[in-house]
């Protein structure tokens, strides 16, 4: 009934959302904003609904929802994107070659920005930029400041303790452009942010500079808006669905900060392991020297406990530049997710608050002043938006984190296949069995070890299906967002539920 | 009762050797009563041989170890561990083993055992036995002699001394050997009877002394250097290997971490909980199954230990030959001496400096009775000399035939039970990884 009103047909909506679409990671999301009248006061409200998809094996995108829309800038139109996915992801941004410019005042690293896109909002199809760290961060701000309702992603570390890191360093720079460009893909992949326009700018502008300095006019009402709410006003209480992701952040930055501390150890104990297994082998040969029959044998030992050496030594640094820096990021991004829950929080105090004076004076009902309209709007905007992007958030980390320890079984099964023991074996078989089995083992043996591990780790998260992530999180109606007891919601929650037609996942 | 070093004229085959195998590893030993002519080749194949007398064969084994009470020699209370030694004979015909003996002993009388067979047969690289007490040591594992794997890993030790004597062409038919293993009470004294203490004590000095040979045998010397080089590099690799056990013990425990980490992560979770149970689950898995794995290693270390130690006997021999060798030189030159003497009274000429030439010129030359005298003295001895000489000469090459006959055994032995150690630390990183 209401989107008929809003004019939409029912086959659209009806579009199935079935396990074979699932399987074919056919995603489609269905934006509209529509006004709703409220009698007898004119209300601006705006609704959204979005149906997620499976998360795809490629990496895909998964579907995203809101527009940016606020109550002063209302957009009414129909939007109907096609889906998100990896298929049909129309831009693609890649962070690399890093370059040192020395300069009298400073040195630093720039890093090259290439863009490809077919949207109309790009002018050509490709661009190649360069940009440094400072540019980062100033995108970075402008998106929080244009966007704050939406969670951003968490840039790597602004500051290095000077002496104890090496800026230029190849790991550290490595290091840091690879967090660079987990940052750019995840805002190009973001149905929201991957629009707004200081994005653009930065995949397209040759000189960013003349751009920023005339960046202050550019801030949007709803960032004007929101940088006005002070702080000072107290949240009579949290809508459960938040507090609860505020306590899931809280024990999961918690668990990760403990899992970064441990592998840090581990990683220091195999370092250790590996200075003694550095001067383990050499004996073995010392002593084959003094041997005549058994001098091969020996010495074949002493060789394979140099490539377990090897392998080990590339393991640990597998585990210090691509497992340990997710860690970091996730911690990262736990607590820019928690700084924008602080935000929401604010939003919705300011609203209470504004609401109680408005009741407290109040003689004419129902006449709700626009300012507290306007509150109303801004928080449940912020909510709508928050709940997408926390489930964006958390496909992500599954995705990320599924793909870390795959990527670390995957290095194992290379090292167990390594070309250069296949051509190893034919020699050793002449030597007989003694060395042939020790050299076996040795190549074998840690990278067999971690691989078991790991597989039995992915083994088990395969088994688990991923399932629809919208979870129980988008399916709460609003009913239990308080708002305030005496105001009757009304349609706006209505508009929230899902309408008759579709079903629940 | 003495028992002399069995002459060359017992060329026995040794039975192959069986390595150090898991801890209830039997090995039938062929012992002979009495030993002439080849016997046949392998193990368990007790033949008749042609010269027509039937072999026992025997098997032994060290299969418990008792923590005991008693009075040691001060009259002080004391703990010891006693061990039981089984021998069984089986009688070739019908397979079936019977047990013949068993007794309890403890290591030191091991030890005497040992010494025993060290001073009365020099030429030949006795076993060694398992360590006096736990050496290389990581820091899990226990010093302490009372502590059971150290006392496990010291009956293998011990049933391993036993079979590889019992194995040995030569030693195994030695009387103090078999009363050891059959006769419990009055060993002890049985031993000393055959006065060896005296014998142990000069052995002892005499391998600790500093002395200088003119014409060394050069085989000997660089098998001398061999054992030398060969005790340091086996030590080295103890020690570093002790290290190694020691880092890998702490990599594995840390990764216990994750698996309380694992399981509180995977509370909060949803989709993920279960895999991450499950993941924590495995990490704890893994963080225990170091200890199995260190303990096979360590396995692996007594094998290497067992080799150390006979490098040490191997230099024994080495030494003794040195010793005879200096002996002869001494008693060739003293022979030579008391020749150039004789020489000089008879001709009475001085040619080198002597006591008695110094007192002539100053107290006046002696009579002629007297010179005689001396000349008849210096005959005898120099006769008896000659005789001595002979028989340490011959001594001296019974001795390297018979030590370098060892020798070779021990050589082929050692390749052969180094290669099988390598093999089966091979095998058991493999299943490790597995």
């Amino acid at each position: 009934h209401l989107l008929q009103s809003a004019g939409l047909s029912a086959e659209r909506l009806l579009q199935e959302d079935s396990e074979e679409d699932c399987e074919d990671g056919g995603a489609w999301v269905m934006h509209f904003t529509s006004v709703i009248h409220w009698p007898p006061c004119p209300f601006h409200g705006v609704f959204m609904f979005s149906l997620h998809d499976l998360i795809l094996p490629n990496g895909g995108t998964p579907a995203g929802t809101s527009s940016p829309a606020s109550s002063s800038s209302l957009l009414n139109r129909l939007q109907l994107d096609d889906d998100m996915d990896g298929e049909t992801r129309d831009l693609f941004v890649t962070v690399d070659d890093p370059k040192k410019h020395v300069c009298t005042m400073e040195t630093y690293i720039t890093y090259r920005i290439t863009t490809k896109s077919t949207r109309v909002e790009f002018d050509l199809p490709e661009y190649s930029v360069r940009r440094r760290y400072q540019d980062f961060d100033w995108l970075r701000n402008k998106l929080e400041e244009s966007q704050p309702t939406h969670l951003i992603p968490p840039l790597p570390e602004k500051f290095v303790v000077k002496g104890v890191v090496d800026r230029f360093s190849e790991e550290f720079v490595e290091t840091r452009r690879k967090a660079l460009d987990k940052f750019l893909k995840r805002i190009a992949d973001h149905p929201v942010l991957s629009f707004n326009e200081h994005f653009n700018v930065f995949l397209t502008a040759k000189d960013l500079t003349a751009y920023k300095k005339q960046g202050m006019a550019l801030l949007t009402r709803v960032g004007e808006s929101v940088k006005h709410v002070t702080g000072g006003y107290k949240l009579r209480s949290r809508p459960l669905e938040f507090a609860a992701i505020g306590e899931y952040l809280d024990t999961f930055a918690l668990k990760l900060g403990t899992i970064d501390r441990i592998a840090q150890r581990i990683i220091k104990e195999e370092i250790e392991y590996l200075v003694e297994l550095r001067e383990y082998g050499p004996v073995y040969s010392t002593w084959s020297a003094l041997e005549g029959e058994l001098a091969e044998p020996l010495e074949g030992v002493s060789a394979c406990i140099g490539n377990c050496s090897t392998a080990l030594e590339e393991l640990t640094d597998d585990m210090t530049e691509d497992f340990l820096p997710v860690l970091r990021e996730y911690t990262l991004y736990s607590d820019c997710m928690k700084s924008v829950l602080k935000k929401r929080d604010q939003v919705q105090a300011e609203y209470e608050a504004k609401l109680d004076s408005v009741v407290l004076r109040k003689e004419d009902r129902p006449k709700v002043p626009v300012d507290v309209e306007k509150c109303q709007d801004r928080m449940e905007c912020f909510n709508a938006d928050l709940k997408a992007d926390v489930e964006r958030w958390q496909d992500n980390k599954r995705q990320d984190f599924r793909q870390l320890l795959m990527g670390m079984a995957d290095r194992n099964i290379q090292y167990y296949e390594k070309p250069d023991l296949k051509q190893r074996l034919p020699r050793i078989e002449k030597q007989g069995p003694p060395a042939r089995c020790a050299l076996v083992f040795c190549v074998v043996l840690q990278p067999l070890r971690v691989l078991v591990l790991c597989a039995e780790v992915v083994l088990s998260w395969r088994a688990e299906p991923p399932r629809c992530p919208l979870g129980s999180h988008a399916h709460t109606p609003l009913t239990k967002t308080v708002v305030s007891p005496s105001v009757p919601v009304g349609p706006a929650v209505s508009c929230r539920q899902r309408p008759p037609g579709l079903q629940p996942e | 009762m003495e028992q002399a070093p069995p002459g060359p004229e017992r060329p026995l085959q040794p039975a192959p050797m069986e390595p150090l195998g898991r801890p209830t590893a039997r090995l039938e030993a062929v012992v002979g009563e009495e030993a002439e002519g080849s016997r046949g080749e392998g193990r368990g194949d007790g033949t008749v041989t042609e010269n027509n007398f039937s072999l026992k064969k025997i098997e032994i084994s060290v299969s418990e170890a008792e923590k005991r009470t008693g009075r040691n020699a001060m009259n002080m209370q004391e703990t010891y561990t006693a061990y039981l030694i089984e021998t069984r004979s089986v009688e070739h015909v019908d397979g079936q083993s019977v047990l013949t003996d068993s007794l309890w002993r403890r290591y030191s009388e091991f030890e005497l055992l040992r010494n025993y067979l060290l001073v009365y047969y020099p030429h030949i690289v006795v076993p060694p036995l398992p360590e006096k007490r736990a050496e290389f040591v990581w820091h899990k594992l226990s010093a302490d002699n009372m502590d059971p794997d150290f006392v496990e890993r010291r009956r293998i030790g011990l049933e391993n001394f036993l079979l590889r004597v019992a194995s040995h062409p030569i030693l195994c038919r030695d009387k103090i050997f078999y009363l050891f293993l059959t006769q419990e009470g009055n060993w002890k004294e049985t031993v000393s009877e055959t006065g060896f203490q005296l014998k142990a004590d000069s052995r002892l000095k005499a391998l600790n002394a500093t002395f200088r040979v003119k014409n060394p045998d050069k085989r000997f010397t660089e098998l001398k250097h061999y054992s030398d080089e060969l005790q340091s590099v086996i030590s080295h690799l103890l020690r570093v290997r002790a290290r190694v056990a020691d880092r890998l013990y702490g990599v594995y425990k840390v990764h216990g971490n994750y698996g309380r980490v694992f399981s509180e992560w995977s509370a909060i979770e949803k989709e993920m909980g279960d895999g991450l149970q499950s993941a924590g689950h495995h990490m704890d898995v893994y963080a225990s199954s170091i200890d199995d794995i260190l303990e096979d290693e360590e396995h692996y270390a007594d094998q290497l230990k067992e080799y150390l130690f006979y490098a040490e006997a191997l230099r024994a021999v080495c030494r003794k030959h040195e010793l005879m060798q200096y002996d002869l030189e001494m008693a060739a030159q003293d022979l030579a001496s008391k020749k150039q003497q004789c020489e000089e009274l008879a001709t009475g000429t001085v040619r080198t400096f002597s006591l008695k030439g110094m007192t002539t010129k100053l107290f006046g030359q002696e009579t002629p009775e007297q010179r005689d005298a001396r000349i008849k003295v210096l005959e005898e001895q120099i006769s008896e000399g000659e005789q001595q000489l002979k028989s340490k000469n011959l001594e001296g090459r019974e001795f390297v035939k018979n030590a370098w006959a060892d020798i070779e055994r021990f050589k082929e032995q050692k390749n052969h039970d180094l290669k099988e150690a390598l093999i089966s630390y091979a095998v058991m990183q493999i299943s490790m990884c597995k």
